[in-house]
């Protein structure tokens, strides 16, 4: 029995273990593939140029550049709607509404992103087309609104979680003292459910950066720098989409492991950030 | 008197098939013999410009045949090579020629089943439907960016180009462009298909696909006065023309060389024409 | 109450009423365009072609016009990979929660953290190369498939597993934590007996983000195996048709009218199946909990 119960925690333990291996395993994986262009010298020129690969330019700081753009500005969409949703339905909404707010967040985090970009590509893109005054309708301001609408019910599903984290007995001192509904989302919640906002924020803001389908389907996939919201541009996922099908043996390829390892040190990075001191999710909870 | 026994026989064979699958004609059924018995599956992957074909052919021998299943996949012709090469698939498409290194390097055979051209495509409101090389060029490059110095309405031209491993954008490049540089501010779609609809979605893109996926939802833009239709690639006229080419590492074997033998008969190259393209035979 | 906290009263007020409403009128667009474009063509046909649906459930005919290949892929990639993750991620997220401590358990933490990051179109890049490289091994039998798209699928939501299954059992009253062991229960059973049941809710909640995410995943899935055509797959070696990468595909690559509807049938048809295993997820949440609670 005791050896049992041993073994069993010993299966949990190695469970964690697995998985905090395999993320290792995938950036050991990503930087022995793109190994040959640290190599050659080429990191330098890497961030710095241009893609233009029949010249022998691989750089891909114009992707990286439309991908910090175009989370942010998804981000700057869907988080106030995503926070104002949370506390609708945490603290305003009647217990019906309730119900059916979370039932709706619910589904749309099951609306897959191809289903979103699909239908922009006939609702939204003609409708920028006439707005912008220019070029296709295929830019970053396209693609951005339906990035946001993407990462907004994975944000509000840990707001909503980390709100009912707070300590109920806070909350029913405040009633108790005839604070108002504000009072208590202004007093209670919103400082109590920080690590969750931080926590949901990030998922969000990796979600928004990760993505491939949305930028590849409505940003248009240009290869230039952008120079307004209004310009089409590609986002290191898209890249890697398009690029994809060169020959293993290229330069082309093995650039792609760079952005994959771009990506992942953006959102390693961003973890680090969140957890500087007094800011740790984990030591709140 | 061999041969008109041999020739009965394949003809009673016909018109028992042709029994058998009502509404097939009895060419058909003859060319899709091979693939009596054969069984598992055929991974095919590679140009776009080849999908249409591909897809048909495959549906006529999986309804021929149910035991055997055949996937299509796209992702330009650098991937049909590729892939073919490392025989991840079984067999590869190219809308352009593998180059010596290629071909040297993964053992491919080629079969050159189709003769396609690759003519330059605008929204059907456009009425720029005439432009020269020099045009052309110009605009792909980004020095013409308005329609109006060739013709058209005042706004901004929206150029569409191809990913890095279309078959159809090299050879477009090459002999269109005459390796001139495509402007960074184009949009990159992934496939012919892409091309066409984005196109016939954008009053003011320009573009280039595959003549076989030519349509009255897309106008065709001559180039120096010659028109991208097939008469005029037949004829030689009009010169962005290329093979359409299906790769396989080493001989083919079973399967992978039934279906690149329909390709090449009678019912194979009547589906070639079928989808716009030019039959080799 | 003063004027200034009146105006803050208002103003957070109206700007949470607003932000659901505007989520609401965003789903309801997205719904009704979809119903309108896509409602028309649903029916057997959209799933069946011209193929006798007894034939094509039966495997007997491969269907060409319709989306039943599609739709088995996708359902059979979510059993495969949540399958493969499900375990996985609730053992670690048990781990986390109750066992992990200090230094091991932020650097778990942060290593989730950046797992939940990796875009699917890395995970996807990954799950290529590492095909390449079996197939280089192994030889002709590897090559990108079901199998494949399953196992970086799994790896895909493993960072929501394991993160919804922590959070819903730190959550936990503390009273409720601290009873079974005062009453002498042992750790494990305290997990087993009261914890998890107790956070079941929550935890399924995580399963149907992952399985959602499962079903919708275009990325990953055409890098490892989704192709445009390729009838049922027979084997975990197959190559398979996906309804995500249908739709990608038609929205690039429509030819006719009668394909975009398709395209439209297939999103909705989509939408439907996310639909559906949220609402079995919900009415299975209810019972399992009742279920664990008193047996």
């Amino acid at each position: 029995m005791g050896d049992r119960m041993v073994f069993r925690e010993h299966l949990f333990r190695s469970a964690a273990v697995i998985c905090g291996l395999l993320t290792l395993a995938i950036f050991c994986f990503l930087c022995v593939l793109g190994l040959p262009l640290l190599q050659d010298g080429h990191l330098l020129s890497l961030l710095s140029s241009p893609w233009a690969p029949a010249r022998g330019l691989y750089g891909i700081f114009p992707m990286l550049l439309a991908s910090i753009l175009l989370a942010l500005l998804s981000l700057a969409l869907g988080f106030p709607v995503s926070l104002g949703c949370s506390l609708l339905i945490t603290a305003l909404a009647p217990r019906r509404l309730r119900m059916l707010l979370i039932g709706m967040i619910r589904l749309m985090a099951g609306i897959p992103t191809v289903v979103y970009s699909f239908a922009a590509l006939f609702l939204l893109v003609p409708l920028m087309r006439t707005l912008i005054g220019r070029g296709s309708g295929l830019s970053l301001l396209t693609a951005a609104p339906v990035l946001a609408l993407l990462i907004v019910p994975t944000m509000v599903i840990f707001f909503v979680a980390g709100f009912e984290k707070v300590n109920r007995a806070h909350l029913l001192a405040l009633d108790a003292l005839g604070g108002s509904r504000v009072q208590k989302i202004i007093h209670i919640l919103l400082p109590g459910a920080r690590p969750a906002l931080i926590n949901g924020t990030l998922l969000g803001f990796g979600r928004a950066m990760g993505d491939t389908m949305v930028s590849l389907m409505l940003a248009g996939n240009s290869t230039a720098v952008p120079s307004s919201l209004a310009d089409s541009a590609r986002t290191l996922p898209a890249h890697i989409a398009l690029v994809m099908a060169s020959d293993f043996d290229s330069m082309e390829f093995t650039s792609i492991f760079a952005c994959g390892l771009l990506l992942y040190l953006v959102t390693g990075l961003l973890m680090l950030l969140m957890r500087l001191p007094g800011r740790s999710p984990d030591n709140e909870s | 008197m061999k041969r008109s026994q041999t020739g009965v026989l394949l003809g009673l064979l016909c018109m028992t098939i042709g029994f058998l699958y009502p509404g097939m004609p009895l060419q058909a059924a003859d060319d899709l013999a091979p693939f009596t018995g054969l069984k598992g599956s055929l991974r095919i992957a590679g140009g776009t410009a080849h999908i249409p074909v591909m897809k048909e052919a495959a549906r006529r021998i999986m309804s021929f045949n149910p035991d055997i299943r055949i996937s299509i996949a796209g992702g330009g012709s650098g991937l049909g090579i590729r892939q073919a090469g490392e025989g991840l698939i079984d067999i590869g498409n190219a809308g352009r020629r593998p180059t010596d290194t290629e071909i040297a390097k993964y053992n491919l055979k080629l079969f050159q089943w189709a003769i396609d051209g690759v003519g330059v495509i605008v929204h059907p409101d456009n009425p720029v439907r005439t432009l020269t090389s020099a045009q052309l060029q110009g605009i792909f490059a980004g020095r013409i960016s308005n329609w109006k110095e060739v013709g058209g309405v005042d706004r901004e031209i929206d150029i569409y180009t191809r990913d890095e491993s279309s078959g159809t954008r090299k050879v477009f490049w090459k002999k269109a462009l005459a390796r001139g540089t495509i402007s960074d501010r184009a949009n990159v779609v992934v496939s012919n298909g892409a091309m066409k609809t984005t196109v016939a979605g954008d009053p003011f893109g320009i573009g280039y696909i595959s003549i076989g996926y030519m349509d009255a939802t897309v106008a065709p833009v001559s180039l120096d006065g010659v028109a991208p239709d097939l008469a005029n690639v037949r004829n030689g006229s009009y010169r962005v023309a290329r093979g359409l080419y299906s790769l396989t590492r080493g001989e083919p074997a079973g399967l992978a060389r039934a279906f690149v033998d329909f390709l090449f008969s009678p019912t194979g190259q009547q589906i070639v024409q079928d989808k716009g393209l030019i039959p080799v035979r | 109450m003063t004027g200034q906290r009146k105006i803050t009263e208002i103003t957070v007020t109206w700007f949470c009423w607003l932000s659901g409403l505007l989520l609401l009128a965003a789903l309801v667009i997205l719904v009704g365009y979809l119903i309108r474009r896509g409602g028309p063509v649903l029916g057997l046909s959209l799933l069946f072609g011209d193929t006798p649906p007894l034939d094509a459930l039966l495997l007997r005919k491969h269907v060409f016009d319709g989306l039943y290949p599609a739709l088995a892929g996708t359902l059979l990639l979510i059993i495969g990979a949540m399958v493969l993750a499900i375990p996985l991620g609730i053992a670690s997220g048990i781990y986390m929660a109750e066992y992990a401590g200090g230094r091991t358990k932020a650097v778990f933490s942060l290593l989730f953290d950046i797992l939940a990051g990796i875009p699917s179109i890395v995970v996807g890049l990954a799950g290529l190369s590492i095909t390449i490289f079996l197939h280089r091994i192994f030889g002709e039998r590897i090559m990108p498939c079901l199998l494949i798209s399953c196992l970086a699928l799994a790896y895909l939501v493993l960072p929501y597993l394991i993160r919804t299954t922590q959070v819903a059992l730190e959550s936990i009253d503390p009273v409720v934590r601290r009873t079974a062991p005062a009453l002498g229960a042992s750790r494990l059973q305290n997990i087993g007996r009261v914890l998890l049941p107790h956070s079941l809710p929550a935890i399924i909640g995580g399963i149907i983000l992952a399985t959602g995410r499962c079903a919708e995943d275009t990325a990953v899935i055409m890098l490892t195996g989704a192709v445009a055509s390729a009838g049922i797959p027979r084997s975990l070696l197959d190559q398979y048709e996906a309804l995500p990468f249908y739709i990608y595909y038609i929205s690039a690559q429509y030819t006719s009218p009668d394909e975009l509807a398709t395209g439209f049938g297939a999103a909705l048809l989509l939408l439907l199946l996310c639909s559906a295993l949220l609402v079995l997820a919900l009415v299975l949440q209810r019972r399992l909990t009742i279920f664990l609670l008193y047996r």
